[in-house]
């Protein structure tokens, strides 16, 4: 059952073919069995039951939480032992705007430790494992959500994303990841990581399913003072599939054959797959530029990322003492205490992000790191907006290829000539744009995504280009299979 | 000569009350150099100090202050559910004031 997209399910349910207490059970028996494969959760709620069914499309069915939303009463460690045994006492806006739906939580997802990362390798319960294929990453930091999704554990589960950390796993693992734009959804509830660059979302097999559920998920709150009134946005109602007269972009400095002299044959199977794909939306009306933005500019993208998110992270992590909530360090004194806390309790590669972030906020480097980052980031912001006056959107290819091997993967400072091709989402989170990866078909025998994204408040638009383009393939809905490549 | 040394990294650290171990720094040292030189990217932008910094995601973004209302605080048993050191209403930690010792 749990292939199925919500809207079947929901028919199912209201014609009482199938009871939430069944699909209920059959999340769970598949958690238990994706667990042992890939190692896709913290924690699996054995004791979820269903619920009664109303007309809601979300209502009885069961669904995923990523462990950086808290949740009352139910273990919320950010995949990181500073909290491994932390109960939250209230639960986070947006899994409360699902449990009003009725919406069915079974289990909290893996994610890479506080979402500072991209492999799903730094989780506190051990590595997420591909479920096309275990010798390879799921990307993160959504690891464990993009697993289960992929796996067909259920139709959906909750995301959050500072870089890429939806978008990226959907690409890895065949399947939606939509980021809404900054403020849609509130983050109350959500562990920080760096503030404003932090979305809630979604990762599903479908683009309907995924307006399905944000529609549900957003919503302005008082408890976010970021969050916006979205009642005039109705994402699945404006799914039509029309999208004749519709303008995109790419940006030629990223994707242009001739950025890459030696390039190698992976990236030339992603790349001609990805051209074939334009091939697709032109055929429904949608008309493609290839647009030229100063590389300079590109090229400080990652640097801009690196910048602000370490040193906003500096900041929201200094809460975790170990003192209020998490196992109490060793020490004769509070500042001993504390150290011990964070020394024992983080792993290495976010350890790394700190001494970064702390460096950047020396005294003498603030201006020159962190206040120019938010400079390139408005430059940035600038373009892109300039852009979305004359285009609806800008599409990408998400990363250099498939999903990489887990083996020698640690999450290395990228160097190389594919860094902005690998680090372009970042632009997203840099403007708070709609962004929206769906699957774009397989390189050497695994899955690869393709990304939309557009101008703020947009989202309808981006959705409905992104649902005409999956409707031009044979990719929607589909759940992982093991595959042959090694 | 490299620029940042083995103290330099554990002095950043320390600063947020993080230590890090002989493998933990000679990781971050490794790359610092890289990370610095990724970082003077952003200082490579022609005329970058005249642009005005981005400090909120939207740029139509704009505080509203709301009416005080009255809510119920947090309940005292629950706040204190997750601390491994308690005493009555209160988290416990030894003395923050050093006792002078003559």
């Amino acid at each position: 059952m749990m292939d199925k997209s919500i809207k079947e399910l929901h028919e199912l349910l209201i014609n009482n073919k199938v009871s939430s207490d069944d699909l209920v059970k059959e999340a769970l028996a598949k958690s238990h069995t994706l667990q042992e494969k890939c190692n896709a959760f913290v924690t699996i709620l054995d004791d979820a039951k269903g619920v009664s069914v109303n007309d809601n499309l979300l209502s009885g069915i069961p669904y995923g939480i990523k462990d950086n939303y808290s949740t009352k009463g139910i273990l919320t460690t950010g995949s990181s032992n500073t909290l491994k045994d932390y109960v939250p006492f209230f639960t986070a806006t947006a899994v409360k705007n699902l449990e009003k739906c009725g919406a069915v939580p079974v289990n909290k997802t893996a994610l890479d430790e506080f979402g500072m990362g991209g492999t799903g390798t730094t989780c506190h319960t051990g590595n997420v494992l591909n479920p096309w294929n275990q010798k390879r990453m799921c990307g993160g930091s959504s690891s464990g959500s993009a697993c289960a999704v992929s796996a067909g554990v259920y139709p959906y589960a909750l995301g959050s994303d500072t870089g890429d950390s939806i978008r990226k796993p959907a690409a890895y693992c065949g399947i939606v990841g939509y980021k809404p734009t900054y403020g849609m959804i509130s983050r109350y509830g959500l562990f920080p990581f760096a503030s404003s660059l932090d979305h809630c979302g979604v990762l599903t097999r479908r683009v309907e399913d995924a307006a399905i559920v944000v529609d549900a998920m957003k919503g302005k709150d008082k408890k976010d003072l970021t969050s916006f009134d979205s009642s005039n946005i109705h994402l699945l109602d404006s799914l039509d599939g029309n999208v004749s007269g519709k303008k995109l972009f790419y940006i030629k400095e990223i994707v242009d054959f001739a950025n890459y002299p030696n390039i190698d044959d992976t990236l030339k199977k992603h790349l001609d797959n990805y051209f074939k794909t334009l091939d697709n939306l032109k055929s429904l009306g949608v008309t493609i530029d290839s647009v030229s933005i100063d590389k300079t500019l590109l090229q400080a993208i990652p640097s801009v990322y690196v910048c602000l998110s370490c040193a906003e992270a500096t900041s929201n992590m200094s809460n975790l003492t170990g003192i209020i909530f998490g196992p109490r360090g060793k020490g004769d004194n509070v500042m001993e205490i504390i150290k011990d806390h964070r020394t024992k309790g983080f792993s290495t590669l976010i350890k790394r992000r700190f001494v970064i972030g702390s460096y950047i906020l020396q005294k003498e480097n603030q201006e020159k790191y962190f206040v120019n980052a938010q400079r390139v980031r408005r430059l940035i912001v600038d373009k892109m907006k300039e852009l979305f006056k004359e285009y609806d959107g800008l599409i990408l290819p998400v990363g250099t290829g498939p999903a990489p091997y887990i083996d020698g993967s640690v999450d290395h400072v990228n160097n190389s000539d594919t860094s902005i091709l690998e680090e372009h989402l970042q632009i997203g989170n840099f403007g708070g744009f709609p962004s929206i990866t769906i699957p774009n078909g397989f390189v050497d025998n695994l899955p690869v995504g393709i990304n939309i994204t557009g101008n703020c408040y947009d989202d309808a638009n981006i959705l409905n280009i992104a649902y005409a383009l999956e409707g031009t393939m044979n990719y929607k809905g589909q759940i992982a299979k093991e595959g042959t490549n090694e | 000569m490299r620029k940042f040394t083995k103290e330099m990294v554990d002095s950043y650290a320390d600063k947020l009350l993080i230590g890090l171990t002989e493998e933990e720094n000679k990781l971050v040292l490794d790359e610092f150099d890289i990370i610095d030189k990724n970082m003077e990217l952003i200082t490579k932008i022609p005329n970058i100090s005249e642009v005005p910094p981005m400090t909120h995601t939207l740029d139509d973004f704009t505080y509203e202050l709301r009416e005080d209302e009255y809510e119920e605080s947090i309940n005292i048993d629950d706040a204190l559910a997750n601390s491994d050191s308690t005493e009555g209403r209160q988290i416990k930690v030894p003395n923050v004031v050093e006792v002078s010792k003559k």
